[in-house]
């Protein structure tokens, strides 16, 4: 008896010190929002939670000008580059803090967020773009800015060897350029032909960007055809196995150490040096470039992953804002995103303060820096662009399963052949 | 009421804000780990797990990255328990003799446990990549300057210990001083008298006595090899690739960082979930062996 009165009261204290420290929280969180009711009844206000730090500060920058201007609050939240964005975000909506407007790439985000979106109808910038992202019929994604890759190369490097890059359109062409810079080194003061990384530390070069040729270059425009069949766990051998000498040139005409061991800053400043006439990059180089006083011409030049001739580099949106479908401003997020589509605001935003290249047809501002102005111009060509499908392959396939396989052959460690049947393989386990 | 009651009363009301805590953060967690660990659970708040019993413990043990992640994290415990036991031992006599500065020096080893991993890892992956070879460039030795490092799984594998070594040691030699200061000046004094040389006082009198801080230190260095994330997560990222049963993997994927890729780079929660069940059934078996090995062999004054 003694002992269950002794318990009972210890329950008692228990619940007692759990109302105590629970008891406030609800009274705050009411008076909260009695406030926010008091003061200022029709205050909407939209969090947007996005994944590029690089842009964080010119996005609160224009946010705030909206603010000003629409009386509507946006709060930006920024987590990237070393923080895992994926993470957090799952940690964000485990949270009470959910966003109203959040950031997913490509197919493999909607995948995961798919229960939580809600998607656009009847918005002006809908129509302005080719490049939304789209699913079931309905457009989800709204595209965050256009990037795009190729073989950067350093026109003026190109110039003294006397190759002109527009003839660079086959695995063909790049072999005799490739061979042809290589016996130039010491007159061109290069130390390889191609700056290219496969190490831990750059998988995306590997396993996300140049796998993409296998996936779509040669083929038209929104072709998925052979990432259909990879998905279902068939690879394409004849592919695989052009594709493999491709693999095999650029790691053949690049520096060991950047390939094996480099990062980004070593990859990239070995073409900002002029110790290399190309770079397996992108774009989104283009704020390294500038902040390091490159200044030599540069420009785009297709990969030829494929056999077969090539005119056009890949071009994408790599990210995409989405709507939480939970979120209680959903109106005021839609207008916060036209708002920055078309007004002439959001295109100086996109365009001068943020170095984007914007994917609205309806802008004309041109960006100063030398990769994204040469971007504009693949765009406007007539299927000058291939897909993006990086990001519509299965989480960690791209980064995780074969970015190893590319150290591996860059090392010596498996032949081509080993290369091309592990690769297969790995696309065979996916069925 | 009796005095007795009232005693009791207060024991558990004392102890109840402990122990509350311990249940929300621990213990409720750890169930519901094992629970998800037999879902299909994705960590998206709204979405219900499925169960799926034993299906995600099943494809780990078949899983070639992970036999392999295992086997590597075993090599790495045992050699970075022995490196930095046995380099804090060596700091910790050193600095307990009579020199000048001993001071400084201790606090000079202590430093770079204050570093953070991933800064640490980042200021080792710059030495290994950007120095060694300039210096093997300054002095003329070609080995040195096209040595890649870290783009061979066994350096790498050294690499590693190296840098977690010069992070640890100081921590560990911390205990060692404060074990060796303990150690009876009079039975030393009683074996000089007896004739003892250096290596019999150590042997028979100093190791003895500081058994207790080898059960500590070594407890601290298994756990914390075998946990060990952000020196490799800065240093390698992983890295390099390498080949077991003829399957690439990556050499420096130790469990906790396989257990973090399978969980978020993969977005596999539940298997990630499963995967870290097995690494702590396995660290709480290790490390109570150890202590439970070590205990038996201190000495009682």
């Amino acid at each position: 008896m003694k002992k269950i009165v002794s318990i009972v009261m210890v329950l008692v204290m228990i619940f007692a010190l759990a109302g105590c420290s629970s008891a406030p929280a609800p009274a705050d969180k009411s008076a909260d929002t009695k406030t926010e009711d008091k003061v200022a009844p029709k205050e909407e206000s939209v969090v947007i939670y996005q994944n590029k730090v690089e842009i964080g500060e010119q996005l609160s920058a224009f946010a705030a000008k909206y603010e000003a201007q629409t009386g509507v609050k946006v709060t930006v939240k920024t987590s990237g580059g070393d923080t895992p964005y994926a993470e957090n975000l799952k940690a964000e909506f485990q949270s009470d803090r959910q966003p109203d407007i959040f950031v997913i790439e490509g197919k493999g985000g909607y995948n995961t967020w798919k229960s939580k979106l809600t998607p656009f109808s009847g918005d002006k910038w809908m129509d302005l773009t080719d490049l939304a992202f789209k699913a079931d019929g309905k457009t989800y994604g709204f595209p965050v800015a256009v990037e795009a890759w190729g073989m950067a190369y350093n026109a003026d490097l190109l110039a003294k060897a006397g190759i002109d890059p527009s003839t660079l359109t086959s695995q063909d062409a790049y072999k005799a350029a490739f061979k042809k810079l290589d016996g130039m080194k010491k007159e061109l003061g290069i130390k390889s032909v191609v700056a290219m990384a496969a190490g831990p530390d750059m998988r995306w070069v590997t396993g996300l960007h140049n796998f993409n040729g296998y996936l779509s270059a040669g083929l038209p425009y929104g072709d998925t055809s052979v990432l259909d069949k990879m998905l279902k766990g068939q690879p394409d051998m004849e592919r695989l196995k052009e594709y493999a000498d491709w693999v095999e040139l650029l790691f053949k005409y690049s520096d060991k150490a950047v390939l094996l061991t480099g990062n980004y800053d070593a990859q990239v400043g070995q073409f900002a040096t002029g110790k290399a006439v190309f770079v397996h990059q992108g774009n989104w180089i283009d704020p390294w470039l500038m902040s390091n006083g490159v200044k030599f011409p540069m420009g785009f030049a297709p990969h030829a992953s494929v056999y077969g001739e090539h005119n056009a580099i890949f071009i994408g949106a790599p990210s995409y804002y989405v709507i939480n479908n939970e979120s209680k401003n959903i109106q005021a997020a839609k207008d916060f995103l036209n708002y920055m589509a078309t007004s002439e605001e959001g295109a100086n935003y996109m365009v001068k303060e943020a170095k984007m290249v914007p994917a609205f047809k309806n802008i004309t501002l041109k960006p100063d820096a030398p990769l994204s102005a040469d971007v504009m111009k693949w765009l406007a060509k007539d299927n000058g662009a291939y897909t993006w499908l990086q990001n519509d392959m299965p989480d960690g396939f791209g980064m995780g399963t074969i970015a190893p396989i590319y150290e591996a052959f860059a090392k010596g460690d498996i032949t081509k052949q080993e290369f091309i049947d592990q690769l297969a393989d790995k696309i065979r386990a996916l069925k | 009421m009796g005095k007795k009651l009232k005693s009791k009363m207060f024991f558990w009301l004392f102890l109840a804000p402990a122990l509350l805590s311990f249940i929300i953060v621990v213990v409720i967690p750890f169930f519901m780990g094992i629970y998800y660990s037999l879902t299909d659970w994705t960590a998206i708040a709204g979405i219900k797990p499925n169960w799926v019993g034993i299906d995600n413990y099943k494809n780990m043990f078949k899983d070639i990255a992970f036999q392999y992640s295992f086997i590597r994290t075993f090599v790495f415990t045992l050699l970075s328990v022995m490196t930095i036991n046995f380099v804090a031992l060596m700091l910790a006599f050193l600095v307990t003799r009579e020199i000048k500065f001993k001071n400084f020096y201790r606090a000079g080893f202590f430093v770079p446990n204050l570093i953070g991993g991933l800064v640490l890892g980042y200021v080792w992956q710059f030495i290994f990549k950007s120095v060694i070879p300039q210096i093997g460039d300054a002095l003329g030795i070609d080995f040195l300057s096209n040595l890649l490092l870290l783009a061979d799984p066994t350096l790498t594998l050294f690499g590693l210990i190296f840098a977690f070594t010069w992070q640890y040691a100081g921590y560990i030699m911390m205990i060692y001083i404060a074990a060796l200061l303990n150690v009876p000046q009079e039975l030393i004094e009683a074996s000089e008298v007896d004739g003892a040389n250096f290596f019999q006082k150590f042997w028979n009198i100093t190791f003895p006595m500081i058994a207790q801080a080898f059960t500590i230190t070594s407890f601290l260095t298994l756990v914390n090899s075998f946990k060990q994330f952000d020196i490799i997560i800065a240093l390698t990222n992983g890295g390099p690739s390498d080949i077991y049963k003829e399957q690439i993997v990556n050499s420096t994927e130790l469990l906790a960082v396989h257990i973090y890729n399978v969980a978020f780079k993969y977005n596999n929660m539940a298997e990630g979930q499963a995967r870290a069940i097995i690494f702590f059934l396995v660290l709480s078996v290790v490390s109570m062996a150890q202590v439970y090995y070590n205990k038996k062999r201190e000495v009682e004054m």
